[in-house]
């Protein structure tokens, strides 16, 4: 049976980090995912969060609204705003006068917020809804004898109470995905949970890129093939800045980086060329993926 | 006509405060039956008591009022007190004025009205009140203590030097428990085994003590003075009547060096025939029914190698686990603790690498008895380790985890790192991320300052991360002291975990009846005044099964234990409370709905011949009862009454409050 969910599509993925957005839209209906656009979502509401967390809890609320109405669950590839949703839920969900506030402002639009439906994100959505066992019978491709270094990003797996798809010590979903597809991958090398820095970059420039540098320093000396990540906060700072982040390590890095999703793809025997490769910056043509 | 007496108590400024004693004095010297009304400061002073005396031989009362505090404070006083001045200690009422009005309210109009009522209602039922008896139980002057750590040891030595016989019931093979795993012991840094096997030995070779090893308690009937205990007798597949303790079975085992020692953590490995340590009380060897090859596949080779090798004939696969029923007057209750396994803490790194240890593991790799005869070697690679760092609060002080102080971690880690200076010299750095140390108690604070002198990297602060980079273990930390971001490079790294309840702590306090406290150690009935008791007449706790503490507290605790079970055990008879329910024999229709809610077991069905007809009844046991009340709010037909609060007593009590 298809599932359906409501694509959010945020503003990193439509403004910049395409590459997710064309390989969740081709890789997913083959595991049988139907997305469907809706028409109203506006900004998860996160970056406003500093400035006024009403306006975050209002425009988070909003989106969720939208989607309650269209009787659908929400499938967030961001993990940016798989977060702003899922606190949003979380933070209604305990207090009725909050609720009661934020309907008050949907009467004109004929909104109502209930926070019945579902935050899926890339990595639950996979490994929880769709299923291991699903993903291994579609494989036409298995990526094998390549072995993948993964990153989770903090928004994905911090913090805990409110409820994350991954256990915040000990992230382990995407390394199965990715078994699932043939490749080989650990469960744990000792920079696996560091930061990709990206969230340092406005105040602290150079810190941010020193942690990334950091990290795919060591990941390009243990030797894997690549580094797999589900954030496009993550990504710009691994895929784009990695050249820059290289010369804060004394480094020239050279590490693949790539989308799960990208991946995914490429096992479902998509063709590279409807999966967004050409759009990352790292060298991720070095492996010669779905060559012939 | 009754003659009852009133005494308002002004309780200091407690009840004076917020109700108008004078008044109420007056008040009471009003209602019918009364013929005299005091007040006082502190009626449960001897001043007090006094009054209370002298005007009962005055007026010639036959009945008391005392509007005080909680029955709960001084219910026992205030009988004692009539009771002297002559009357039936049962012929008192107390009215309580303190936490069910002065502290509850503040306006002290209303609060005085409320008073005045509470006391109308306790007159009424003072009119009504009958005398009672306290009857007589036999006490079996004989003790059980569950758990052979060294709290069960000092509590069964001591009983048994007193003269009492005990029971010590021990789940493992062998008495010890966690003092026995330990090299030396702050912070006199004695040799642990040094102090602590004469005392198992005294056990072991005791008249007065029966040692039950390899045993379980699994049921529990009757209360304080007549205890009936089941106990289950695990099968040691050895005959320990003709068991020598001379290891043959051990040496000869197939499974010999392969399974992992839980006396020593882990850190070394034994075989299917073992004894936990060569100091083991009682020096009997045991078969475990978990990885014997014979047990669990019904072969071993061609035969039992154990078998052939025993020249005692003392391995028997057919022994049965065997149910064994004691009689005891007390119990004390010292199942000891469990170490939080750190694995699920994943920041710390102990599920990646085998170099990240706990400190009862380092015990072990410290104890000259121990896997490697006292080396300190790095798991990994068997190399002495240059650098070694202790992290404490491992779970503890930890919202997440265990909110608690294990209250030995830093204690246990200075320790350690005096025994390192002294095996590994100057060569070795040490590191301590640390949280506050707490060392609270006599000696302690001097022997962390002798420490701090041993060349030691204190940082203060919880480490964020380990990295297992194979060859080393890498530890992100942030020093709170110094507001800087550290990283330390060391060889190995030694976790001080939190202490938590034995696990199967909740399924004994159940069969026990015993509470337990939020954090699922057992419950004491008071922290400060009553801290061995529980709630639970007759049984005892001590040591880490009551909460985290050292050897010198648990030991403290166990003699505390064993005098108060003395206090009992020494009594020929006891005086149970009459309170206890009753049957109205005629009004009993036999439906047993009392028996179903009876948490006792205090109540059993009867058959009685009238009139050539059978007739089923029930009949409450006197010795059993305590006096809940629970089958008294169940009885449909109002036949089982409680003494001391019959509904004919409580009814026009009620009546009178809300008139």
């Amino acid at each position: 049976m298809k599932k359906k969910y409501a694509l959010f599509t945020g503003c990193m993925m439509s403004t910049e980090q395409y590459a997710y957005e064309i390989s969740v839209r081709e890789s997913l209906p083959i595991l049988d995912v139907e997305l469907v656009d809706i028409e109203g979502f506006s900004c998860c509401g996160e970056p406003m969060k500093s400035v006024n967390q009403l306006m975050t809890l209002y425009l988070s609320s909003r989106n969720i609204a939208i989607a309650e109405k269209n009787k659908l669950d929400i499938f967030a590839p961001c993990a940016m705003c798989h977060l702003a949703l899922s606190e949003c839920k979380h933070l209604l969900e305990n207090n009725e006068e909050l609720k009661d506030r934020i309907n008050g402002m949907f009467a004109a639009e004929d909104l109502n917020y209930k926070g019945s439906i579902e935050i899926l994100h890339t990595v639950d959505l996979l490994h929880d809804h769709i299923g291991l066992e699903t993903i291994k019978k579609h494989v036409k491709k298995p990526l094998t004898g390549l072995k993948f270094a993964t990153h989770y990003g903090c928004h994905l797996i911090r913090p805990s109470e409110i409820g994350r798809p991954e256990n915040s010590e000990n992230p382990t979903k995407m390394d199965e995905i990715l078994k699932a597809l043939g490749a080989e991958t650990v469960n744990y090398y000792p920079e696996k949970l560091d930061c990709c820095g990206g969230i340092l970059q406005i105040n602290l420039p150079e810190s941010a890129l020193t942690k990334t540098g950091q990290k795919l320093k060591a990941i390009q000396e243990y030797g894997f093939s690549g580094l797999v990540d589900v954030c496009p906060w993550c990504h710009r700072m691994y895929d784009a800045r990695q050249v820059k982040a290289g010369e804060t390590v004394a480094t020239k890095l050279e590490v693949p980086v790539f989308y799960l999703t990208q991946l995914l793809g490429l096992a479902l025997g998509v063709k590279k060329e409807k999966l967004g490769l050409d759009l990352n910056l790292s060298p991720v043509d070095k492996l010669n993926l779905g060559e012939a | 006509m009754r003659r009852i007496g009133v005494f308002v108590c002004h309780c200091g400024i407690n009840i004076a405060q917020n109700v108008d004693v004078e008044a109420l004095t007056e008040y009471a010297s009003h209602l019918d039956g009364v013929v005299v009304s005091k007040n006082y400061k502190y009626m449960c002073s001897d001043v007090g008591a006094t009054l209370i005396k002298d005007m009962i031989k005055q007026h010639k009362l036959d009945s008391v009022v005392v509007a005080s505090c909680s029955p709960r404070m001084h219910e026992h006083t205030f009988r004692e007190v009539i009771s002297d001045g002559g009357i039936n200690p049962y012929l008192l009422e107390m009215a309580n004025i303190r936490e069910h009005c002065s502290w509850a309210h503040d306006n002290r109009e209303k609060a005085t009205e409320k008073a005045k009522s509470l006391i109308r209602g306790s007159v009424a039922k003072a009119k009504l009140l009958e005398s009672l008896t306290p009857s007589k139980i036999p006490v079996i002057p004989k003790a059980l203590v569950i758990g052979g750590g060294i709290a069960g040891i000092q509590a069964s030595l001591d009983l048994a030097n007193d003269g009492f016989k005990v029971y010590l019931v021990e789940q493992e093979p062998t008495i010890g428990g966690r003092m026995a795993q330990l090299d030396k012991t702050f912070p006199t840094l004695d040799c642990s085994s040094c102090i602590l096997t004469p005392k198992m030995m005294e056990v072991a070779k005791h008249s007065n003590i029966e040692l039950l090893t390899y045993s379980e308690v699994v049921g529990l009937e009757g209360s304080i003075g007549n205890y009936n205990v089941k106990i289950k007798k695990k099968s040691r597949y050895i005959d320990i009547e003709k068991c020598t303790g001379c290891g043959d079975c051990a040496t000869n085992c197939r499974m010999k060096g392969r399974i992992q020692s839980e006396f020593d953590m882990g850190m070394g490995k034994r075989g299917a025939a073992y004894m936990p340590f060569p100091q083991a009380v009682p020096l009997k060897y045991t078969i475990d029914p978990r990885h014997c090859l014979f047990l669990t596949r019904g072969k071993c080779g061609d035969a039992p190698s154990c078998k052939e090798a025993c020249l005692q004939n003392a391995i028997n696969f057919d022994q049965k686990e065997e149910i064994v029923e004691i009689k005891v007057g007390a119990i004390i209750v010292t199942i000891g603790y469990d170490v939080l396994d750190p694995t699920s803490l994943y920041e710390y790194g102990y599920a990646n690498s085998p170099d990240v240890i706990t400190t009862l593991e380092l015990e072990r790799l410290i104890s000259s008895s121990g896997p490697t005869k006292g080396e300190i070697i790095r798991p990994s690679d068997q190399q002495k380790p240059k650098s070694i760092t202790f992290i404490l609060c491992v779970g503890s002080r930890d919202e997440t985890q265990c909110t608690w102080c294990c209250r030995i971690g830093c204690m246990s880690v200075l320790k350690h790192v005096y025994l390192l200076r002294e095996k590994l010299g100057e060569d070795v750095e040490i590191n301590i991320c640390y949280t506050d140390i707490r060392s609270y108690g006599k000696g302690y604070e001097e022997f962390y300052r002798k420490i701090r002198g041993l060349k030691t990297n204190m940082f203060r602060g919880r480490p964020s991360e380990v990295r297992d980079m194979k060859s080393y273990q890498k530890i992100d930390i942030f020093d709170t002291t110094t507001n800087k971001l550290f990283e330390i490079k060391t060889d190995m790294i030694v976790l001080a975990p939190a202490l938590v309840p034995r696990a199967n702590a909740g399924e004994l306090a159940r069969l026990l009846r015993l509470n337990l406290s939020g954090d699922g150690f057992l419950l004491e009935a008071h922290p400060k005044l009553r801290p061995v008791d529980t709630f639970v007449n007759g049984i005892f706790i001590a040591g880490c099964c009551q909460g985290p503490k050292d050897i010198q507290d648990t030991v403290s605790q166990a003699s505390g234990a064993a005098s108060k079970a003395a206090n009992i055990l020494a009594k020929p008879s006891l005086e149970s409370e009459p309170l206890i329910a009753i049957v109205d024999t005629d009004l009993c229709s036999g439906c047993k709905l009392c028996i179903l809610v009876c948490p006792y077991k205090a109540i059993e069905s009867v058959k009685e011949e009238i009139n050539g007809k059978i007739i089923t009844r029930v009949k409450v046991n006197e010795a059993l009862c305590m006096g809940c009340g629970a089958c008294v709010a169940a009885c449909p037909s109002g036949a089982m009454q409680q003494l001391g609060f019959k509904d004919k007593q409580l009814t026009p009590m009620i009546e009178e409050m809300f008139s």
